[in-house]
């Protein structure tokens, strides 16, 4: 990856970190009677399966989009990616229960290779 | 000191009022529950079972059994994506599986007014947020039918759709098209007739593009390339929805301006915020020529949603579940114009104040006295969210039963179901994951008024026929699972003796019904059945005979 690329990574990793946490807050509050261990683990759901796929996916187009809107249409984008292709993998015979592992993974590497091989 | 930057603190306080008043009302203000919880339609269990048979079976290529009336071997038809997203949500989050279906659909509305936000403030900043608010009524009556009646895959398709129309706004950025491909195949793979809306849209997208002389090469390779991409990722569920379908339902003529047995949305809903709509729909008739995708997406979205005159029936009643969403735009900017001939000199004080302000209106949390304020669709109101939590029509007795079949059964067994209240919503039996009959009802109260006790009832066998049952035998090759079926076999008399398992529920809305079932199962216990389940509001018997005469016919 290359250096500035690999800086803004850094920098805006630091922003999901804390995007998490306002996310944690604002679901206490959406869903007060619900236990604070269930919540956590939702909304780590939401981020390790949608809203960091996504981010390394558009961080492709991190010169063209801002931070905030990179960051809500990757959790469409990833949703849209691991649906499909959950569909795809279970058909040709990998169960279901292995993709919530491997689709993010996967994804996340195809965004950092695509980020590190990218030409200005 | 960092800069403040409001812009995103407005847009979390919205992610923060909508995810309370929607979600958090609908679901209690909890995300897990003992039971289905907020499901008010069959349609709703329909999906949920589905997902929870993906979860079983690890995959979607075969429906479940006791989804297809018993049949095995029937291709999955339903487009897939909105259940794979659930069961990945459900392993991750350890939520079960009705609970992670319903959140995914909420969640992602959610999403997707963020969504129409971006594209919004690609047009204009303060138009976009004075627009966010009207989002919120996505969750209020009769919108809100959307989610608890379960019109799921078509919510969830919605979200895509915006994703769609983002994309097509972005399709100059490098490589661009592949978004625009991958968010098409989203809604083709989540519930295939919000494809033919993004086609509508494209085709009017394009064709002011070719008025205003602005349709270049660069623009049809773009869209050609993301046509192809779309059609090699959707390929091979689009044979199957081709086959399955396409086939048992296709298009037809027909004016209904009414959705009959559904209370729909319609443009009156809006209420009075039809003024700003009105306006703001107005006054950007002459931005069209500029080609903001938002102007284009309300209006495309506005036809689609009246499309019910010439044939689209309910998939275009569908697509007002998300008019909140696709006409915000004509509200912000109705409301921008209006008020900047009052306010020559705009800022963002001004447009803060009146987000909140429509916040605060939109949530019902103030009601102007000087206007009728209510969630009927009568003009003068303005729509405001209810904020009232409804279970549903599941209960924790019913699901403690339906999950004590599944789990304590034996597969191969058949059961049947005698009256209860929520068994016309049938899609829920199929949780007990067995093949299973139900009692017609209009033959158990003809039973009770001859005052007769019988061992054939009139029965239904309350499978998922939508799309029709269908066996592939090659990639193209499809066909019916049901031409070779005996008469009978879905509708007619069957003998309760040849069940292994019978249902009965202990009470009922009308007492003579539930008395009529404890008056069958104690018949049944003086023979060969014996209670294996119960609780306080359902009994299950276990017909230790089966296919011997299990009950004395007699009159009472």
């Amino acid at each position: 990856m290359k250096k500035e690329v690999f800086e803004l990574v850094k920098k805006e990793l630091r922003y999901i970190g804390i995007l998490f946490l306002l996310v944690l807050i604002i679901f206490k509050i959406a869903f007060f009677k619900e236990d604070v261990v269930v919540l956590f683990r939702n909304v780590l759901s939401l981020f390790w399966l949608f809203a960091l796929p996504g981010y390394f996916i558009m961080l492709y187009w991190e010169k063209e989009l801002g931070f905030t809107e990179r960051f809500v249409i990757g959790i469409a984008i990833s949703a849209a990616i691991i649906g499909i292709f959950s569909y795809y993998l279970g058909l040709i015979g990998l169960n279901i229960k292995y993709h919530h592992i491997l689709l993010p993974t996967v994804l996340v590497i195809i965004g950092i290779f695509f980020n590190s091989s990218k030409k200005d | 000191m960092p800069k403040i930057d409001l812009e995103k603190i407005m847009l979390l306080i919205f992610f923060a009022v909508i995810l309370f008043l929607g979600p958090g009302v609908l679901f209690d203000y909890k995300l897990k529950h003992d039971f289905p919880f907020a499901y008010s339609a069959s349609d709703a269990f329909q999906h949920q079972v589905r997902a929870n048979a993906i979860k079983d079976m690890g995959n979607f290529k075969y429906e479940a059994f006791y989804i297809s009336s018993g049949l095995e071997g029937t291709v999955g038809r339903y487009p897939p994506v909105m259940y794979h997203i659930a069961v990945i949500f459900s392993y991750f989050s350890g939520l079960e599986v009705y609970d992670a279906i319903y959140f995914i659909v909420v969640f992602f509305a959610v999403i997707a007014s963020f969504i129409m936000y971006f594209i919004i403030r690609n047009f204009n900043k303060t138009v976009a947020l004075l627009s966010l608010p009207l989002s919120m009524l996505i969750f209020s009556f009769p919108a809100s039918i959307g989610f608890l009646w379960g019109h799921w895959p078509s919510i969830l398709s919605q979200s895509f759709l915006l994703l769609f129309f983002w994309s097509i706004m972005r399709i100059d950025m490098k490589h661009g098209y592949i978004l625009a491909a991958l968010a098409l195949s989203a809604t083709a793979l989540t519930h295939t007739s919000e494809t033919i809306f993004a086609f509508i849209f494209l085709a009017l997208f394009f064709a002011i593009k070719l008025i205003v002389k602005k349709l270049n090469k660069n623009d049809v390779k773009n869209i050609m390339l993301s046509l192809i991409i779309f059609s090699m990722v959707s390929f091979y569920y689009l044979v199957i929805f081709q086959n399955t379908w396409a086939k048992g339902q296709p298009y037809s003529f027909a004016v209904q301006p009414v959705w009959e047995g559904n209370p729909g949305f319609y443009i009156a809903g809006f209420g009075l915020l039809l003024i700003p709509i009105i306006l703001g729909l107005v006054f950007s008739i002459p931005k069209l020529k500029y080609l903001h995708i938002s102007v284009i997406l309300g209006l495309a979205m506005l036809i689609s949603g009246f499309l019910n005159y010439i044939g689209f029936q309910l998939r275009s009643f569908q697509i007002r579940f998300f008019w909140p969403i696709y006409l915000s735009v004509f509200m912000g900017f109705g409301l921008y114009i209006a008020l900047k001939f009052a306010v020559k000199k705009w800022n963002f004080a001004y447009t803060s104040a009146i987000f909140i302000l429509l916040l605060i209106l939109l949530a019902g949390a103030v009601k102007l006295p000087i206007l009728k304020q209510t969630d009927t669709q009568v003009i003068p109101s303005i729509p405001y969210l209810n904020r009232e939590t409804n279970q549903g029509i599941m209960d924790q007795y019913h699901w403690r039963a339906l999950k004590w079949l599944s789990e304590n059964t034996e597969q191969e067994s058949k059961i049947y179901f005698f009256y209860g209240d929520i068994y016309n919503q049938d899609a829920l039996l199929r949780n007990s994951k067995r093949f299973h009959y139900q009692v017609d009802p209009d033959d158990f109260v003809k039973s009770i008024q001859d005052r007769k006790i019988k061992q054939s009832y009139v029965s239904e066998l309350p499978g998922d026929t939508g799309g029709g049952i269908t066996i592939r035998k090659g990639l193209f090759n499809f066909e019916s699972a049901t031409k070779s079926l005996p008469e009978g076999y879905f509708f007619g008399p069957k003998d309760i003796c040849t069940f292994n398992y019978l249902i009965f529920d202990k009470v009922s809305r009308q007492q003579v019904l539930a008395q009529y079932n404890t008056l069958i199962a104690s018949e049944m216990l003086k023979k060969d059945a014996q209670i294996v389940f119960e609780n306080e509001a359902v009994v299950i018997l276990k017909n230790n005979r089966v296919g011997a005469d299990c009950i004395e016919e007699r009159s009472f």
